[in-house]
């Protein structure tokens, strides 16, 4: 595979992304503008990194998911429920820190998924390092590798990926990607504490009896992906447009019954 | 018979295509090449489009997942969905063995022909995937 940052530099022709500062949203409008941009890179090539938290409790199933698994999942079944437009399972998205990164790719030239993982991850590992939380991919884990049967469980942090992040052999950190002929988006979700709609999923604060100041963690990941990226990232807002297509998207999608429980 | 991969033309999104006549009509069967299965790896899910559904060259066609990210296929030319291979999303552990006879995803009656015009040459395609490798 080529390098991720070549193709970075060459899709987007300078080496300045746009980065949206930390906001809480509910479940529709958070998916809403991931795919908002994601759209809006596919057509600009300027990259894109957002940080985002839940104002409420939430279930969201990956995009392949069958809808009446949800059944597997008890202590979930109070919450809201929205299918994102990303595979895996299912995330119960509450004491959380969700990133979403967007990046152009060349046409043709748009497998980077593992790449991509990798490079995202290692920015937020270290980040974590410098809190003193020592988490590593589970390929590096030494845990051996999951049965296809453990790997389709309901729930994403009871799945292991090779590149996923574990603290003490739990997973704190899962990713998720979609892509356009010309973009790719990846958001993850990192575990800041468990929930009590997933109780047996510890969270970093459980894993180390210290909780980690967010804006704080932010800052070192954006340092950590510049620098992993060769990319810059200058402040800035959602365009006015992207707002629009994201109200757009989210009635049509993601507070949409059917687009929710269409499998 | 095996079919030849080095007779298909391939778009650049790393679909195959595979211009026969049927009847008399012009028809081509699509799938997804074996440079792009190798890429992805561990494909999960798939996701096909409903018999006679038009479909133009570049437009989706439907989606796979593969290590949770959701990637579309798209058409290489112009036409009418007339065969789905139905049986695919529940063997696509076969697909990787086997991506030109097995792995065939839809065949489309091709309603215009020039549309294929665009699409690669087997040594154009190796070309590609040699740079993207």
């Amino acid at each position: 595979m080529m390098d991720l940052p070549n193709r970075v530099a060459n899709s987007a022709g300078s080496g300045i992304g746009r980065l949206i500062s930390l906001a809480t949203a509910d479940a529709a409008e958070n998916m809403a503008i991931d795919q908002s941009i994601l759209d809006s890179v596919s057509i600009s090539g300027v990259p894109v990194l957002r940080f985002y938290q839940w104002s409420e409790p939430t279930l969201s199933m990956g995009y392949f998911q069958r809808f009446r698994t949800r059944s597997e999942h008890a202590a979930s079944f109070p919450i809201r429920c929205v299918r994102r437009a990303t595979g895996g399972g299912a995330i119960v998205h509450d004491q959380e820190l969700t990133y979403s990164i967007c990046l152009p790719v060349a046409p043709g030239k748009a497998w980077v998924r593992d790449t991509l993982y990798q490079q995202t991850h290692q920015a937020i590992a270290d980040a974590l390092a410098c809190f003193g939380v020592h988490a590593v991919p589970f390929r590096l884990s030494g845990a051996c590798i999951r049965t296809k049967e453990e790997n389709s469980r309901f729930l994403c942090f009871q799945r292991r990926t090779e590149e996923d992040l574990v603290v003490s052999g739990y997973k704190v950190l899962g990713s998720a990607q979609r892509k356009t002929r010309t973009a790719v988006l990846q958001h993850g979700s990192l575990l800041i504490h468990a929930s009590r709609y997933a109780p047996e999923l510890p969270g970093i604060g459980e894993l180390q009896s210290f909780s980690i100041p967010v804006q704080q963690l932010i800052e070192k990941i954006v340092t950590n992906l510049s620098a992993g990226l060769h990319l810059d990232w200058n402040e800035d807002e959602l365009t006015d447009h992207e707002k629009q297509m994201a109200s757009k998207i989210s009635q049509e999608r993601f507070t949409n019954a059917a687009w929710t429980m269409r499998r | 018979m095996s079919r030849d991969e080095s007779k298909l033309l391939y778009a650049e999104s790393h679909e195959w295509v595979d211009l026969t006549e049927e009847g008399g009509k012009a028809v081509g069967t699509i799938g997804l090449s074996g440079f792009a299965l190798e890429q992805l790896n561990d494909l999960v899910y798939m996701e096909l489009p409903e018999l006679g559904r038009e479909l133009a060259a570049g437009e989706e066609f439907g989606e796979v997942e593969s290590v949770k990210a959701v990637s579309p296929l798209y058409s290489p030319v112009n036409g009418k969905v007339i065969a789905v291979h139905d049986d695919l999303p529940d063997s696509l552990e076969k697909l990787n063995d086997d991506p030109y006879d097995f792995g065939w995803i839809v065949k489309v009656e091709i309603s215009d022909s020039n549309s294929a015009d665009k699409l690669l040459d087997h040594a154009a395609y190796q070309k590609q995937c040699a740079e993207a490798g």
